[in-house]
């Protein structure tokens, strides 16, 4: 391995600036382009990247737990990418056996090394809208894909607001709803947590509970789909979703499923 | 569980193990990512992105390339030099000044953390590094400077800067490895 460096092409050294993150662009994909020919390098890089990783040792802090919330639920809805590469022989015989029990993947031998992932060009909060709205969808008219972008916008518009907050309702089987909210944007962006759909044609419709005031329709559940409900007053007590027959109801006919209360939410002050 | 193994039921599509990876991992990232971001909401976001990252990506985790810990904080680093290079280049000015409002306040949080052994080790073996060394390693992994821009403002050719950055991470190598 040394050898090669001493030879002193000026690729090689490069590799401690690479490990440490300190290529520009443009040197930085030369870099990973001559990598994938030479393995040597690469053995030379992960020992390196493993050096610099150390660095971050010693800057482990608590992460906020609201990010905690926000990072869950969005991991309901948002699909993975099918692995990359067989994975080497497990560190442990327990990890082997998860890796027997995956089904099978559309795995192939790639170039990818851990260092090739590309650069992130959306937010997390746009990636979940991105996923839910059009990762699982395939055609589309011109018109339904400017309305679910201009829904998309909305999401995140409420993904990004200063007071919002994550909330869950679950029913006896732990299946139910999830919700990010602001009240000061008077919205919420709710998804389904393992509802699936009622059986005989039957929907899920969500309601606004307010005090004095009838529940008031947000709309239907449609799978995984992330629900926008606009227009929440902040006085709202609780989100309730109920069984009623297809195309919804004017009001709720059967009693509620999931109950989630706002109040943890920022709302009813 | 170790996160090897969280790592590899988490691109099965285990929720629940993606939770108890998040428990594990949450805090290095978010460290990391502040301590090169430094601007408290931009960290955030950055952090949120690399674990959403990390649940989408599993799949590419590799324990034959190294640990499951090591995957997560190269890419953690990654993103959040990308963040400080993008802000650097919006705005030179506007950084210094954010830096300077939450510089105390960021330094405040970090004393406060639960230190740990490793906290300890890596500032003793930084302290064996040359001053050189020190700050081309620093400069680059803490600041998220190009080694072109670490040659600047340590007034050094390219040259020597890259075998600095070298020698440093061999050194803490050498200092740092029996404690892994």
């Amino acid at each position: 391995m040394t050898s090669i460096f001493r030879r002193g092409s000026a690729l090689h050294s490069l590799a401690a600036p690479y490990a440490l993150d300190a290529l520009e662009l443009r040197e930085h994909k030369r870099f990973e382009k001559h990598l994938k020919h030479c393995d040597s390098c690469a053995a030379e890089v992960r020992a390196l990247r493993e050096d610099a990783v150390r660095l971050a040792w010693s800057t482990a802090a608590p992460a906020p737990a609201a990010l905690r919330d926000r990072v869950l639920l969005a991991v309901r809805t948002t699909p993975q990418e099918p692995a990359a590469a067989q994975p080497a022989p497990a560190p442990s015989s327990q990890a082997a056996r998860a890796r027997a029990e995956r089904p099978p993947s559309r795995a192939r031998r790639s170039a990818f090394s851990p260092f090739l992932i590309p650069l992130a060009s959306t937010t997390a909060a746009a990636a979940l809208v991105v996923a839910a709205l059009f990762g699982m969808q395939a055609s589309r008219t011109q018109d339904q894909l400017n309305e679910e972008r201009a829904q998309a916008r909305d999401i995140a518009h409420v993904l990004a607001a200063p007071d919002a907050r994550a909330g869950t309702g679950r029913d006896a089987n732990g299946q139910g709803i999830g919700v990010v909210a602001s009240a000061s944007r008077h919205t919420a962006v709710v998804t389904s947590a393992g509802l699936g759909t009622p059986s005989n044609e039957r929907v899920h419709q969500l309601w606004l509970m307010r005090p004095e005031e009838k529940p008031r329709s947000l709309g239907l559940l449609d799978g995984d789909t992330p629900l926008l409900a606009t227009g929440l007053e902040t006085d709202a007590t609780s989100l309730a979703v109920t069984v009623e027959p297809s195309g919804g109801s004017p009001q709720p006919t059967t009693a509620p499923v999931v109950q989630l209360a706002l109040e943890s939410l920022g709302f009813g002050e | 569980m170790e996160a090897d193994e969280l790592l590899v039921l988490v691109a099965g599509g285990d929720q629940k193990a993606f939770e108890d990876l998040y428990g594990l991992v949450s805090g290095p990232v978010f460290g990391l990512v502040r301590r090169v971001v430094r601007d408290p909401a931009q960290s955030e976001e950055v952090a949120q992105e690399v674990l959403l990252e990390l649940w989408r990506t599993a799949g590419r985790y590799d324990p034959g390339r190294g640990t499951a810990l090591s995957w997560v904080l190269t890419l953690a680093h990654r993103r959040a030099v990308d963040r400080v290079r993008s802000a650097r280049a919006a705005g030179e000015r506007e950084l210094r000044m954010a830096r300077r409002a939450n510089g105390p306040a960021f330094d405040h949080v970090a004393e406060e953390v639960e230190a740990g052994l490793e906290r300890e080790w890596v500032r003793r073996c930084l302290d064996r590094l040359t001053a050189l060394q020190r700050q081309s390693v620093t400069l680059a992994y803490y600041d998220g400077y190009t080694y072109r821009e670490v040659a600047e403002r340590l007034s050094l050719p390219l040259g020597t800067v890259k075998t600095r950055m070298r020698d440093g991470l061999t050194r803490l190598r050498d200092c740092l490895g029996g404690v892994a």
